[in-house]
């Protein structure tokens, strides 16, 4: 999930005219401290410790409003990972406060001309922290109230795994927030974990045997297996990559995968067959399944390829926090919690096998991936109940609620909003259904408000870009709607815009204003009667 | 705000939000109040996806220009009910994802009031996983697929089968071999998706013996890989093989087979034997000569046909020079059909009333068809037979003997019995009242 980068941070609140304030990062401490402000104008910045140790950072314009807005940040993984690790490699764990998203100028500055503070903690640990992410957070809000005795309306947002610590609070805490917007926001942990699982498990199954895909031990040698694990799954994903023009699998492939590629199955078909019963997009950053070069393969590669690379660049993303996120959450809950002895990965790929039938190599080949699939060993989770108790989301809409989300995000698929979606589909007809009931006692029919608001990030119609030889292109900047959380600045300001609004007033600004604002902001769409897959925890 | 109000609003700005377009550029139209998206004072407006361009457009590409040549004829009698009908044309160059892009800009940017004709099984699958036309409640008319699924009401409440189904084709053409070639030895080649387990389930229900089956994965067909067919053939001395493909793939296998003097009795499936296909992969349409072919409708050189003979005369008109063949009459035809559903949906017809008018009147439908259509509120299933013919040197398909034996099934375990079905006459200059 979406990490966020102190260093950033630093260099974007120093370039903010409004924002003066350094951030210095308080250590970890068992009693509330603060909040110290610095009384600098026309930002002052306020520090301390909420009860759990958590550090947190207000800043508040010489203007203030009585407005809050609390920004609640992504995943951060919970151990350090060594240098020499691909793509995440040197990262410290780290509780720096975040109260904008990624540190974001332009955002802040939005906020704070309005007179409106913002505030954020960097939470009391790392890692899967929903529940206490919450406590953190009510104490927060608390906390801001006793210091700012004039606010009168709090509104919070997130990202990611903060997404759902916002929803979260919206739901267990109604009356502490006014409005909330969930952004790219998680899934519960189950649904995320068996995702994680599924795709690592497929990968151990198929490309790589001595892939531990959780179980992991604690302490120093978990961490190790871990990034052992991260190791090797990149690895394979390398090896995949290489092979896909021509089918090879990689030497590491275990004996039932080795038969596969003797069968004639190309290995890049292996590797789709994997995303598809994972729910992981078939579109990514910079595959769109749809373009192809000119010349012999303008065809054949979005038919038979794209889709597989587009795995390919999504897996490589979400394997890291897979496995990470199944480390961490095996050590809260004391046991193993990738369950899928049950599951019946056939039925999962139903449709999408008949969709990317010719990138999985026909019926035949799905038959006998599948057969080895259901073949393998599976794996039996030891701390499922510890895992359910863990805090969720019920899709329980109280506030006035505006949720936007990639529609190719592979880390939280688009499905984990879609889940809230109809959860407040039912609720709304629920709602709808009492007023008319007492409507019939009244004589006065009034028409439910509505509280949520989706808007999708969506992807442009095409945007792989091939060179002259027509080989793909794949250091262009990330396509919309593809990748975690990846949204333009225009796009979280529009957001902020409306949370402003709704918590304001108290209602959504479902109204033309809002429509040609979101327009506006590039690659977003309010469509009532989009739809996007649930996660596959849910059996779709 | 009362609900419906919001609900227009939002659903109004969503479009706008996709389209791009602010609303005070929106063109004035007399809306009613039933006013229904793709549907104003003077217009209807349809969406099709289809490859255009691209290895699988050949043959498929004319469709397109067969439906608006008929719908064109109809604008220019008077339209339906003083609306003439538009079609916005999209290329997926039969490729599943691309479907499901260009299907999103119909809805949502083209705001058309109904897909129509839509091609290809994996293509429809995709689209509605994807687009879900269903929940959207755009009807998905006469899909261009023989996939049994579609007529599934249940899971496709939207979408309105024409083809047979492949199993019912599968039945008959089993019944054809046991009427033709008992005692021989049978080969099958198909295309290794739905649209050939569709076949496997209604040859296996019909107890076909195959000596071999040689599945090919979509897209995988070439001269190269059907020379593999060819020798799993050879080596299981096959006299009668089935191609139950696409057309690409019966030029790569026929065109092959030529090549390596392999000369079994060939049937093809019917979407297999189009000679425009065919020519446009550089195989001489030659190849089918003698083979059997299927269809549910007249054949194109039968110009004592009425339905053969107006359209072919409309096309003419609308496409010079461009060949009257099977794709010209499949589009056509459908296009027939389409505008008796939009006259049955009303004065001012609604996405609802259009699935309601089709349920409750789509069997009484005039149409080209030599069997009947089934369309009823529990069943979505088109035509329900076919005849068998053999193809002439330049690639026609002609009945034996000159007559349409006609051959009816459903896609589970009925029986294959002769079909009694009478074509009802045309109405007046092939336009439905």
């Amino acid at each position: 999930m979406r990490i966020s980068h102190k260093s950033r941070l630093i260099s974007l609140l120093g370039a903010s005219a409004l924002v003066a304030a350094t951030l210095t990062i308080v250590p970890a401490q068992a009693a509330a401290v603060g909040p110290l402000c610095n009384g600098a104008s026309p930002v002052q910045s306020c520090q301390g410790t909420t009860s759990d140790g958590a550090p947190y950072v207000m800043m508040v314009p010489a203007n203030f409003n009585g407005m809050v807005a609390l920004y609640s940040h992504g995943y951060r993984y919970n151990i350090d990972i060594p240098a020499g690790i691909p793509i995440v490699g040197g990262y410290k764990i780290t509780n720096t406060p975040e109260p904008i998203p990624g540190g974001n100028p332009t955002v802040a500055n939005y906020f704070l001309s309005q007179g409106i503070a913002v505030m954020g903690s960097g939470f009391a640990r790392q890692g899967w922290n929903l529940d206490s992410a919450v406590s953190t957070n009510v104490e927060l809000i608390e906390t801001f109230k006793k210091k700012f005795t004039t606010t009168t309306k709090v509104v919070a947002w997130g990202s990611s795994l903060g997404g759902i610590i916002t929803q979260t609070l919206a739901e267990k805490y109604p009356t502490l927030v006014d409005a909330v917007a969930p952004m790219c926001m998680a899934d519960n942990v189950a649904a995320e974990l068996t995702m994680a699982g599924d795709f690592l498990w497929g990968m151990k199954t198929f490309f790589d045997p001595t892939i531990k895909a959780g179980n992991y031990s604690a302490g120093a040698l978990g961490n190790a297996e871990a990034l052992g694990d991260i190791v090797k799954v990149l690895t394979v994903m390398g090896k995949l990559q290489a092979g896909v023009a021509s089918g090879a699998w990689p030497d590491t492939s275990s004996p039932a995968g080795k038969a596969l590629e003797k069968a004639g199955i190309p290995s890049r078909s292996a590797i789709l067959l994997l995303g598809l019963m994972a729910g992981l997009p078939t579109q990514s950053a910079h595959f769109d399944s749809v373009s192809g070069p000119e010349g012999a393969l303008k065809l054949s590669f979005p038919l038979a390829v794209s889709p597989a690379l587009a795995v390919l660049e999504n897996g490589a993303n979400a394997a890291i926090l897979a496995i990470l996120a199944t480390q961490d959450v095996e050590l809260q809950a004391g046991g193993t919690v990738f369950d899928n002895s049950s599951t019946d990965y056939a039925a999962r790929v139903a449709d999408s096998s008949v969709i990317f039938n010719a990138a999985l190599s026909g019926n035949t080949a799905i038959t006998a991936m599948l057969g080895v699939l259901a073949a393998s060993p599976r794996a039996k989770a030891t701390a499922s109940a510890k895992v359910a108790s863990l805090a969720a989301t019920t899709g329980k809409i109280n506030v006035p609620t505006i949720m936007m989300t990639g529609v190719a995000d592979p880390i939280t698929p688009a499905g984990a909003t879609q889940r809230i979606i109809d959860k407040y589909t039912e609720q709304y007809a629920a709602e709808k259904d009492a007023a008319r009931k007492a409507a019939n006692r009244s004589g006065s029919y009034r028409t439910p408000a509505k509280k949520l608001l989706a808007i999708w990030s969506v992807t442009p119609k095409s945007w792989t870009k091939f060179d002259a030889a027509g080989s793909p292109i794949t250091t262009a900047p990330a396509a919309p709607g593809t990748n975690h959380c990846n949204f333009t600045t225009a796009n979280l300001v529009t957001v902020a815009k409306l949370l402003v609004t709704a918590g304001s007033t108290g209602s959504l600004p479902i109204n033309a204003a809002t429509f040609s604002a979101v327009r506006k902001s590039g690659g977003l769409l309010i469509d009532p009667d989009f739809s996007a897959p649930l996660l596959k925890y849910y059996g779709n | 705000m009362k609900a419906f109000n919001r609900r227009k609003l939002v659903t109004a700005s969503a479009m706008l939000a996709v389209t791009a377009l602010t609303i005070t550029t929106v063109p004035a139209q007399a809306f009613s109040p039933k006013s229904e998206v793709g549907v104003s004072a003077n217009e209807i407006k349809l969406g099709i996806t289809i490859p255009m361009t691209g290895a699988a457009s050949p043959g498929y590409n004319k469709v397109p220009a067969a439906m608006k040549a008929y719908f064109d004829y109809v604008n220019a009698n008077g339209g339906v009910n003083g609306r003439k009908i538009t079609l916005v044309v999209k290329d997926d160059q039969y490729v599943p994802t691309q479907a499901v892009a260009k299907t999103n800009e119909l809805i949502l940017k083209d705001r058309v009031f109904a897909l129509v004709s839509p091609l290809g099984t994996a293509n429809n699958k995709a689209v509605a996983a994807s687009v879900n036309p269903a929940k959207r409640g755009v009807p998905v008319l006469f899909v261009n697929t023989g996939f049994s699924g579609f007529a599934d009401v249940k899971k496709y409440p939207t979408t309105y089968s024409l083809l047979p189904s492949y199993v019912m084709e599968a039945k008959i053409m089993a019944e054809y071999i046991k009427d033709n070639f008992a005692g021989k030895t049978i080969g099958l080649v198909y295309q290794d998706d739905d649209f050939g387990s569709d076949a496997l389930a209604g040859f296996k229900t019909a107890g076909v013996k195959f000596a071999t089956t040689v599945g090919y994965a979509s897209g995988s067909q070439s001269a190269t890989t059907a020379a593999g067919w060819v020798t799993k053939l050879k080596a299981a001395n096959c006299d009668v093989v089935i191609l139950f493909g696409v057309s690409s793939a019966t030029a790569a296998g026929l065109g092959t087979a030529a090549a390596l003097k392999y000369a079994p009795q060939w049937i093809l499936g019917s979407v297999g034997g189009d000679a425009t296909t065919i020519k446009a992969a550089g195989v001489p349409a030659g190849v089918l000569y003698n083979a059997v072919g299927a269809s549910f409708l007249p054949s194109t050189t039968d110009t004592a046909d009425e339905y053969v003979s107006l359209f072919s005369g409309i096309y003419a008109k609308a496409v010079p020079g461009s060949a009257f063949d099977n794709n010209v009459l499949v589009g056509m035809n459908s296009a027939f059909v389409t505008v008796q559903a939009l006259q049955a949906a009303g004065k001012n017809p609604t996405r609802k009333s259009l699935i309601a008018a089709i349920n409750s009147k789509g069997s009484t439908f005039a149409s080209a068809g030599l069997l009947p259509l089934n369309y009823s509120a529990s069943s979505h299933v088109g035509y329900n037979g076919y005849w068998f013919g053999k193809y002439s040197p330049t690639g026609d398909l002609k009945p034996d003997g000159g007559k349409y034996t006609l051959y009816t099934t459903d896609s589970g375990s009925g029986a294959v019995v002769k079909s009694t079905y009478k074509r009802p006459a045309m109405p007046a200059k092939g336009l439905p009242n």
